[in-house]
């Protein structure tokens, strides 16, 4: 009889204290439920990318020396260097580059090691298209230097910070 | 022969008069129905809508917002979608019994509706049975599930369908037993089980003569089953994402992918309904020393105030309990099907004939 009457008050302390768990977890969902959201309203709104994302890559044709170290960096060997020795200076011209974005993984090992800075990283990450050749990019597009979301004025900014919204 | 005409007359025109009284009649007839049935696409509009709404409120995102004002037209917008998609039938299913599933598991919840007290004296069909009416319907609505899990020829989908048949029947026991013990005291009242007696008997004292405090565990039964019986988050097992895809609904689609929706939510609303019914105390205003029929009692005008005012309180104490089950989805997580099957037949079982056996004694003893 004793171990019966044991057992039974083994088995209510558990049904509450799991009843006392779920009451827990409801808590906590009821303290989430008068926070502020935290999602962006995508199209309308946008968030002011930090100073070091890694975008789109712009490339200068002026300065790039044809030297290649680009794509000895590259983990796969991406930029596509095209350039002419020109025996009379002496000096490698380049004819084409371009940068497949389809297959770059945006690591910015070719910016970190660019001897004359050349290339940098854009904070331009809307790159979808409807065609995946449209991604291969040459040297003029690679040039054009992207819309600041913050000079754009039919969008509205919210910066990384947490909580803090722009108004 | 001019008399004969004009009695020929007279005889058509009343031969025309009984035939448009019985159309009147059939009007009359069809009337209440189709007001309900619309009445109840429009809560279960609401309930999606709320659905979404405090999910998104819980997850700290915003909801929708751009279909109609804040929202409340995205269910219209979903079901048109679901409307305008392609239907797909298994080619080796079983193609009839894919196609009458899922209309069984909507009409036979449909059918429940008929017996919930929206106002005073206001339900479809007053029957001396009423609430076990809706333990009997809502036990077909199982079958509809497995013939749709059956007839698709799949292996989620039938596993589904099992598990949907056994979560159904195992609940359905506990949920019948809490019915039990609160339609005892209204056999001793009323000698009748209609849910308009049931609502009646909680009148007195208000706020608190509501079977809530009565029945206190057996309202923690009836939460945890209904629960079960609508599938929900932490009983969704048939519908298990991870587990059988999307369990007995993975090969439909359009408007029969659609209607399993429309009979999950439906299931919710009259399940809450009857928690109103059974716990709530129904259309009473339920704040002591207050008497709606007294207020708006003697012209009619004021009776139909009362009604309106009775209906409204219905809902809002519906869409109250509504809250529960949607932060519930949100809070715990999904039980495991042997968890599942022993909380059912372990815990609530024996608990829910121990309530029964409480109020049955004090029943007697108070006799």
């Amino acid at each position: 009889m004793l171990p019966m009457i044991t057992e039974f008050i083994n088995y209510g302390q558990q049904t509450i204290r799991a009843a006392r768990y779920i009451g827990q977890g409801f808590m906590i969902t009821l303290s989430h439920a008068n926070r502020l959201p935290v999602t962006i309203q995508y199209p309308y709104e946008k968030l002011i990318t930090s100073e070091r994302f890694r975008g789109r890559i712009h490339f200068e044709f002026d300065k790039c020396i044809a030297c290649e170290v680009c794509v000895r960096v590259c983990p796969i060997d991406l930029p596509v260097v095209d350039w002419k020795l020109e025996t009379d200076i002496r000096k490698k011209r380049l004819l084409n580059y371009s940068i497949d974005f389809g297959i770059c993984i945006f690591c910015g090992n070719c910016v970190e090691y660019c001897p004359t800075n050349c290339l940098s990283m854009t904070e331009e990450y809307e790159l979808s298209t409807y065609d995946r050749h449209e991604l291969n990019y040459n040297q003029i597009a690679l040039g054009r230097l992207p819309m600041s979301v913050i000079d754009d004025y039919t969008i509205r900014t919210i910066s990384n910070l947490p909580q803090i919204k722009n108004e | 022969m001019i008399i004969d005409t004009t009695e020929i007359e007279t005889i058509n025109s009343f031969s025309k008069l009984e035939s448009l009284k019985e159309v009147y009649g059939i009007i009359w007839m069809l009337f209440p129905i189709l007001t309900l049935v619309l009445g109840i696409t429009i809560g279960v509009l609401v309930i999606v809508w709320l659905e979404r709404e405090i999910s998104a409120g819980i997850q700290q995102r915003i909801g929708p917002e751009y279909a109609g004002p804040l929202g409340i037209l995205q269910a219209l917008a979903d079901g048109t979608k679901l409307l305008l998609k392609e239907n797909l039938i298994p080619s080796t299913g079983d193609t009839r019994l894919f196609s009458i599933g899922p209309s069984i598991a909507v009409i036979s919840i449909f059918l429940s509706y008929s017996v919930i007290p929206f106002g005073d004296h206001l339900v479809l069909a007053d029957l001396s049975i009423g609430v076990f009416f809706w333990i009997a319907i809502s036990s077909i609505a199982p079958v509809g599930l497995l013939m749709s899990g059956y007839g698709s020829n799949n292996k989620y989908s039938f596993l589904g369908g099992l598990r949907a048949a056994a979560q159904s029947i195992s609940y359905e026991i506990p949920l019948a037993l809490c019915v039990l013990s609160i339609s005892l005291r209204v056999i001793r009242l009323s000698n009748s089980l209609s849910t308009v007696d049931i609502v009646e008997a909680q009148s007195k004292y208000g706020f608190w003569g509501w079977n809530l405090w009565r029945q206190p565990i057996g309202f923690i039964v009836f939460l945890i089953s209904s629960l079960a019986e609508c599938e929900r988050l932490p009983f969704d097992l048939p519908e298990a994402e991870e587990e059988l895809v999307a369990g007995y609904q993975t090969e439909y689609s359009g408007i029969k992918f659609g209607l399993f929706y429309i009979a999950s939510y439906l299931n919710l609303l009259v399940s809450s309904l009857f928690v109103t019914v059974l716990y709530l105390g129904g259309w009473n205003l339920s704040i002591p020393y207050i008497f709606v029929p007294e207020l708006f009692g003697i012209n009619k005008r004021g009776k139909v105030f009362g009604t309106l005012i009775g209906i409204f309180i219905t809902l809002a104490k519906t869409y109250l309990f509504l809250f529960i089950p949607i932060a519930t989805r949100w809070t715990l997580p999904r039980l495991r099907m042997d968890q599942l099957l022993n909380l059912g037949w372990k815990f609530l079982l024996p608990i829910s004939l121990g309530n029964l056996l409480l109020t049955t004694s004090s029943q007697l003893l108070s006799l």
